[in-house]
């Protein structure tokens, strides 16, 4: 039987591992809120940059710009993969990387794709694939901290740049998508070819365009690839700190119900050293 | 005659009231709106915007995006939009000065043509936040 203080000392260590997790919990709370703010705030220009695209390409016949063509052959595809940096967010990163791992394994296996890139996104990527895929990462970004419009625009130049040179056929964003706090969902989409908007009615534009439509299309496509990735980066840190949120509720319940076993344990530990004690005392008294 | 001017950016909605007339930095030259102003979508560059409402002029910096107006609505797309008040100037200064010293070494590495775009963008923000910010302690 455990010594009376074993138990203490046990109690006294799961205390303190409930202080952490209820301190991580409270910080995870706060980031969520900034986090969940920070997409909202970009929503409003991710709206009207859909709307305007929509409009200039409805306008026009052909997809009049390189990153809107798609390929007859995919030989070559590149997956972008997004995750946190950090841990202890539950199944979190492991949701996300099972879910790339399984497509990126599907695609192969239709044998239609002949080669595959990696871009990693965040620390819990590049630990997973640089064991498993290390010869097809192609870039591996981590430590970027609190998610910035301009990370988003070094990413998409990347991947534009290939997609343009021809070195991949097709780019596939692979990523958590904060459907609320309590379910994050791990999600593939194709990012290019861009898929401006389906261009049924050419009611000719309601706009005059300057200098001409094409001109302006080929600033709006890169900036709409540049949102949507913008906002993939987004959802990944809501999504991150939401999940870290709930995990560490649960470890806090945890360590609650433990306290309380071991407490449990200790008194009726310490109840039977007690009458141990009294039955030695009486016993003796009686011998006299 | 006041129209609505907005100005959002992937950060957030930086400015959005009732103004009497605006001027922007299209990429083929700054332009002047006023209400009653015919359809029309254009780019715009890095440059400063000049805002009049209710007899006061605000100048921002803004630096790549696009421009719609209609009749009675402006909506300004850009990456970033700072009002003169509002910028760091010392912040400014720093990445002027980074951004030139990286451009000095992006031109003996003249291969790297879109890490030296990048840089000049940068360089040009940087020179028009310091602009700005100068002009705003002068008024």
């Amino acid at each position: 039987m455990a010594g009376l203080r074993d138990i203490k000392r046990r109690i006294v260590s799961v205390k303190k591992t409930q202080q952490i997790t209820r301190a991580m919990r409270m910080v995870a709370a706060a980031k969520l809120r900034r986090a969940q703010n920070a997409i909202l705030s970009a929503r409003p220009y991710a709206e009207r940059m859909r709307a305007t695209l929509t409009e200039v390409a409805r306008g026009l016949q052909e997809p009049e710009h390189p990153l809107l063509v798609a390929r007859e052959r995919v030989r070559r595809v590149d997956y972008v993969v997004v995750t946190s940096d950090r841990g202890l967010a539950g199944a979190f990163n492991a949701n996300v990387l099972k879910f790339a791992a399984r497509e990126i394994e599907l695609r192969e296996r239709s044998g239609e794709a002949e080669s595959i890139g990696l871009v990693l996104v965040g620390r819990k990527a590049n630990e997973f694939f640089r064991r498993r895929r290390p010869k097809q990462i192609l870039r591996a970004i981590a430590g970027l901290g609190t998610v910035t419009y301009d990370q988003a625009v070094r990413i998409a130049e990347g991947l534009a740049g290939r997609f343009v040179s021809g070195e991949t056929d097709e780019v596939v964003l692979v990523y958590s998508e904060f459907v609320s706090t309590l379910n994050q969902r791990p999600r593939a989409d194709v990012l290019l070819p861009f898929r401006a908007a389906d261009s049924g009615d050419a009611a000719g534009l309601p706009f005059e365009i300057e200098p001409d439509p094409k001109t302006v299309l080929s600033t709006l496509v890169p900036k709409a690839l540049q949102v949507e990735i913008f906002r993939a980066l987004l959802e990944n840190q809501a999504g991150e700190h939401a999940a870290r949120m709930a995990a560490m509720e649960a470890a806090t319940r945890n360590t609650e119900e433990m306290i309380a076993s071991l407490t449990l344990k200790y008194n009726r530990a310490r109840q039977a050293a007690i009458t141990r004690e009294l039955v030695e005392i009486i016993s003796g008294a009686e011998a006299l | 005659m006041a129209f609505e001017l907005s100005i959002v950016t992937p950060e957030g909605v930086r400015f959005q009231e009732p103004v009497d007339h605006v001027v922007l930095p299209g990429a083929e030259g700054a332009f002047g709106v006023l209400t009653g102003h015919v359809r029309f979508l254009a780019p715009l560059g890095i440059g400063e915007a000049a805002v009049t409402t209710k007899g006061k002029t605000l100048f921002a910096a803004l630096s790549d995006g696009f421009a719609e107006v209609t009749q009675d609505h402006v909506t300004v797309m850009v990456d970033t939009c700072e009002f003169a008040e509002d910028i760091d100037l010392a912040r400014a200064q720093r990445a002027r000065a980074d951004a030139e010293a990286a451009l000095a070494a992006a031109k003996s590495a003249a291969h790297e043509s879109e890490l030296f775009a990048r840089q000049e963008a940068a360089l040009k923000r940087a020179i028009l936040r310091i602009k700005l910010a100068t002009d705003a302690g002068r008024h």
